[in-house]
């Protein structure tokens, strides 16, 4: 790589005809470069992060400010009798009180449909929806308050299986099903030589971010309220909240702060429409901190899944029908499952070509705790399905699993089973074989020397004599940006002052690194290495929730556009002056100088004293919604990944460790290879835990140990090695710079892979995630 | 808050607020504390005093300090004496936890899942415990767990008095994921050589400790206490398989509120796992014991 120097970086300019490649002398290759794309710039916040020192939103504070507190339902399913709110109001210290009575505007919101209370007033529909909020001059007070008031219920036989929703009664007045998708394509007829079936079932995984949502509200003089919050789309929440408030857009200022980490929706929104409420009717600042239990009870989870399979095949192993059942459970609110079901149905057949395939998929409305967008959701269930098809399908006709995989995979130009013609690059079949011909880990048994850490932990109960090794591959795909013709755009503003750039965007920095990528895309156009990236708010121009890579996409693309046009701006003077065109000149470390050495200045001295400034939006092309047979070109673009597991098994007590994790990942290509390979390592390790630990169990409907006991997160004991063996960057020319996406893919496809190699080191059908040591352990 | 320096500063502390709560390390009690669910009027911080952070000897068995930490226990030099108690204590929680939980801690909050537990029950471990004016009383640490003698007002667990057995003993522990975490199901066996006995408690599968006597019994009777100690496998399997019928025993239909499996008197999956988990815990921890 620095054996290419600034050659490459120069490379990506538009225009860079073969006159620059030929005149400039080959670089000197004094020192490596320090910015720019390509390089491993570090994340600003990640010393602060592991330091400690990281604001974080729970950190906020104002001039007295007042605590909130929320009322949540202890009942998955009631009906609300009475509420009586007198005895909390009256507590000392309390400051308001409020219910859905004192909703002044929408009485709902939610992400798509608005179908979701602010607060319950006649149904309660899941188990931790907010009734009421009080805010109080104390957080003891204030939680003590909302104890205080009196609700009576009505309680009701909740729906928490999603097999019943279809027959019970309404539990919403949009009624049970959010969508129903019945796929058709190629021949119902077909059928294969083969047939294989299976039934999945997928658990409840939560984001479960580092920091639980936290906020503080600070009325405005003028009636609006600024809301300061961990948002990851501020102005869909902006403009939900202003809904919910009777006000109109501006009025309403959602302040991005402190974001403590991502996997999708990290916000309870619900949270922030109370501080805004409590704030309006109190005139103070207030601030709210939810424990982790409310967290796990308000903020989306994945959607646990049933499904239900038959793959067809010939005796060659190559597939030629699949057939499936998909069941989402979308807890009590629809929040974004309509996408999620979407892309389940799409990607039910994998990155396989598949010439027929029926695939019917429901999303319904359940008394479960609400599912919405978890990285990767809808692509990492059917992964795991569609996977232990092709598991069983190898067993049946003795071929290797690996073997298998490769008769089937897809390439550009194949078709998903929705029509569309996958036009991005699809190197699965070098993906595959990159991961299959990596030399496997040595077995510790064969090398006295290495310490072996065995299932169950170094202080654990494991034995060597009944730990069998497993090797298990999974190939997954991921679509980029919203599907289904959502109109994806950003927009972004470069300035230039001095030597130094700022980025202004609306791209929440959630660690995906944004804000490093921002940064290196305007140190690589305008050859200025001080890039101050401005805090988001939602005075700026709108840029899109922060998930499925738009960021990366869209956002970098503006900004590529506003520093592009910074740099004409800048150079187009010049240029005229020495009667060259601006194509010919080129800026390094803040210095001007033209291909023949005529002109050298600084950026500083050509602005004498001026800002330039530019504005540009990125839009990629359309999409459009799948129709009333699945059929449609829902996707700008597509990611794939493989993945081989290495577990070892303590076969006894079912206790089972994922040794090593090789990836193969296609990413079109890498701006950063430091945080890409962070990004990959967090989402295999995310896939571990959805694997193997994280299941949020809710029997009944009531949320069992919503806390981080209970739920169990992958320690570094838990994280496997991860071997990155190969990064395919081939580049998607209709994505900015060629990259894609990089950090949901891992997730998607790492749980397949993990339960491949556990049916290949146990023999026992693994259909259930996380895999649970019943399941492992072999009798 | 007060900080006393002494177990007795500490008793006439809690006995001059009564409604004061005693805080060691503070894993449990702070973070009910934090939740909300516990709103102590006081705190008697036992962090001061250091007769009870180390240990002693006294007639062949070891005085452990109520607020010796997991992570001094976890030592080299303590696991030379107490084996199975030190294992248990290194698989106690992260470093954060070991380092600031204590024993008397464990004992006092009595979770099912607390590690020490079962290795205090097998070795037959008693309380010293502190009470008003100077007093002391002994109470076995089994009667304690079990309910049948509970510490008094304005008492503390001053030390934990450990049989010196000079034999092997083997902790087990059973949980959801490789880095640390609560116990699915924990084993402690101890050999006593002098008794010739094997004891041996299981952990987190009830609410207290529970010890297997005629399975003990049995497997004590097998062993060549003169000799190599060792015993065959299927002896080692059927021990496990004993030990784990005794500690989770098949539902007696009409008799129990437990869920069951598929027929009556049948276990649900998860049970049945729980017990194969317990026998293959008993059976390597007495073999690694005899080993």
């Amino acid at each position: 790589m620095s054996g290419m120097g600034g050659a490459t970086g120069m490379g990506i300019g538009e225009g860079l005809g073969a006159a620059t490649a030929v005149t400039v002398p080959p670089p000197v290759l004094t020192e490596p470069r320090t910015h720019g794309l390509g390089i491993s710039l570090p994340s600003t916040d990640s010393y602060p992060k592991a330091q400690g020192t990281f604001p974080y939103a729970a950190d906020l504070w104002a001039e007295g400010l007042l605590w909130a507190a929320v009322l949540r339902s202890p009942h998955p399913h009631a009906r609300i009798v009475k509420i009586d709110t007198s005895a909390a109001a009256a507590m000392p210290g309390v400051r308001a009180v409020v219910t859905h009575e004192d909703v002044p505007g929408s009485a709902a919101h939610g992400r798509g449909i608005a179908d979701r209370p602010v607060f319950a007033s006649e149904i309660i529909r899941h188990h931790g929806e907010p009734i009421a909020a009080v805010a109080a001059d104390h957080p003891d007070t204030a939680r003590l308050a909302a104890a205080a008031i009196a609700v009576e219920y009505e309680v009701l036989e909740p729906v928490t299986d999603p097999e019943q929703a279809f027959a019970a009664e309404p539990l919403h007045p949009d009624g049970n099903l959010i969508r129903h998708i019945p796929l058709r394509f190629g021949d119902p007829e077909a059928t294969g030589e083969v047939v294989v079936e299976g039934l999945y079932r997928i658990g409840r995984q939560d984001p479960a971010p580092i920091g639980a949502e936290a906020g503080l509200a600070v009325p405005r003089p003028d009636g609006g309220v600024e809301i300061y919050t961990a948002s990851t789309d501020p102005h869909a929440d902006r403009d939900q909240a202003a809904a919910c408030f009777g006000l109109e857009p501006e009025r309403v200022k959602v302040v991005v702060t402190g974001v403590p980490g991502s996997m999708g929706d990290r916000e309870d929104a619900g949270i922030q429409l109370s501080l805004g409420l409590l704030a309006l009717r109190t005139g103070h600042p207030v601030k709210l901190a939810a424990t982790r239990e409310e967290s796990f009870l308000s903020h989306p989870h994945r959607h646990p899944t049933l499904l239900r399979y038959r793959h067809h095949a010939d005796a060659e192993g190559k597939l030629v029908k699949v057939e499936a059942q998909i069941l989402m459970d979308a807890g009590a609110y629809a929040d974004s499952s309509s996408d999620a079901l979407a892309a389940a149905v799409a990607f039910a057949c994998g990155p396989y070509v598949v010439p027929h395939a029926f695939v019917e998929g429901w999303a319904v409305r359940t008394n479960n705790p609400p599912s919405g967008h978890v990285r990767g959701e809808g692509a990492m269930q059917v992964c795991a399905a569609y996977e232990g098809q092709m598991d069983k399908l190898a067993a049946k006709l003795g071929i290797d699993p690996a073997e298998l995989r490769m008769r089937n995979v897809m390439a550009t130009g194949d078709l998903l089973p929705t029509g569309q013609t996958v036009t991005c690059p699809a190197p699965v079949a070098e993906l595959l074989r990159a991961v299959r011909d990596f030399p496997l880990p040595a077995l510790p048994k064969d090398d006295p020397e290495e310490g072996w850490l065995l299932p169950g932990g170094p202080d654990g109960a494991g034995d060597p004599g009944a730990v069998r090794r497993g090797v298990g591959y999974g190939l997954g795909m991921v679509h980029m940006l919203g599907a289904e013709g959502a109109d994806e755009v950003s927009t972004a503003t470069v300035k230039v002052s001095g030597s130094v750039a700022t980025v202004i965007c609306a791209a929440v920095e959630t660690g995906q690194g944004f804000t490093t990528l921002a940064r290196q895309i305007v140190q690589e156009i305008l050859g200025l290495e001080e890039v101050y990236v401005a805090p988001v708010d939602t005075d700026q121009p709108p840029s899109g929730p922060a998930c499925h890579g738009r960021h990366t996409w869209v956002s970098g693309g503006a900004v590529e556009r506003a520093a592009r046009m910074v740099r004409t701006q800048l150079l187009q003077p010049l240029a005229a002056q020495f009667g060259m065109s601006t194509e010919l000149l080129q800026i390094t470390d803040g210095k001007i100088t033209s291909y023949d050495g005529v002109l050298s200045t600084t950026v500083a001295e050509a602005l004498d004293g001026k800002e330039l400034w530019a504005t540009a939006q990125c839009r990629p092309h359309p999409t459009e919604p799948l129709d009333d047979t699945g059929q449609g070109d829902a996707f700008v673009g597509m990611a794939f990944c493989a993945v081989r597991a290495v577990v070892d098994v303590d076969v006894e007590l079912g206790s089972v460790r994922v040794v090593e994790m090789a990836v193969a990942q296609d990413v079109g290509r890498v701006l950063n290879p430091a945080q890409a390979r962070a990004r990959i390592e967090a989402g295999i390790t995310q896939g571990v835990g959805a694997a193997l630990t994280e299941n949020l169990r809710t029997p009944g409907g009531q949320v069992r140990r919503p806390d981080l006991t209970g739920y169990a997160l992958p320690t570094a004991l838990d994280a496997p090695d991860i071997r990155i063996v190969k990064l395919v960057e081939e580049r998607d020319v209709v994505a900015p710079f060629g990259a894609k996406a990089i950090s949901a893919v891992p997730v998607v496809t790492s749980p397949a892979a993990i339960a491949s190699a556990v049916r290949a080191a146990t023999g026992r059908p693994v259909n259930r995630l996380p895999i649970r040591p019943q399941t492992a352990a072999v009798v | 808050m007060t900080l006393p320096g002494t177990l007795d500063e500490a008793v006439a502390a809690l006995a001059a607020m009564p409604t004061a709560v005693p805080v060691a390390g503070g894993t449990d009690l702070m973070a009910a504390v934090n939740s909300g669910l516990l709103r102590p009027a006081g705190l008697v911080g036992l962090g001061r005093i250091s007769e009870i952070r180390g240990w002693q000897y006294q007639d062949g068995a070891a005085l452990l300090g109520a607020g010796l930490t997991h992570a001094r226990m976890g030592r080299p030099d303590f696991a030379a004496l107490i084996p199975a108690l030190a294992a248990a204590a290194r698989t106690a929680g992260p470093p954060q936890i070991r380092n600031a939980g204590t024993l008397g801690g464990n004992i006092a909050s009595a979770a099912p899942t607390g590690d020490a537990l079962p290795v205090l029950a097998a070795l037959e471990a008693s309380l010293v415990i502190a009470g008003p004016g100077g007093g002391r009383r002994e109470v076995p640490v089994g009667r304690m767990l079990a309910g049948l003698d509970m510490l008094r007002p304005g008492e503390l667990i001053g030390y934990v008095r450990v049989p010196l057995l000079h034999a092997p003993q083997v902790f087990l522990k059973a949980t959801g994921r490789t880095g640390p975490g609560r116990a699915t199901a924990s084993v402690a066996v101890v050999l006593d050589p002098a008794r010739r006995s094997v004891r041996c408690a299981v952990g987190a599968v009830a609410p207290m400790p529970l010890r297997p006597f005629d399975t003990e019994h049995w497997v004590s009777s097998l062993i060549d206490w003169d000799g190599d100690r060792t015993l065959a496998p299927e002896a080692l399997a059927a021990f496990g398989e004993y030990v784990a019928a005794a500690c989770i025993p098949d539902p007696v239909p009409g008799h129990s509120a437990a869920p069951t499996g598929d027929g009556p008197g049948t276990l649900p999956p998860a049970v049945l796992h729980l017990r194969r988990t317990v026998a293959t815990l008993a059976r390597r921890a007495l073999g690694r014991a005899l080993a």
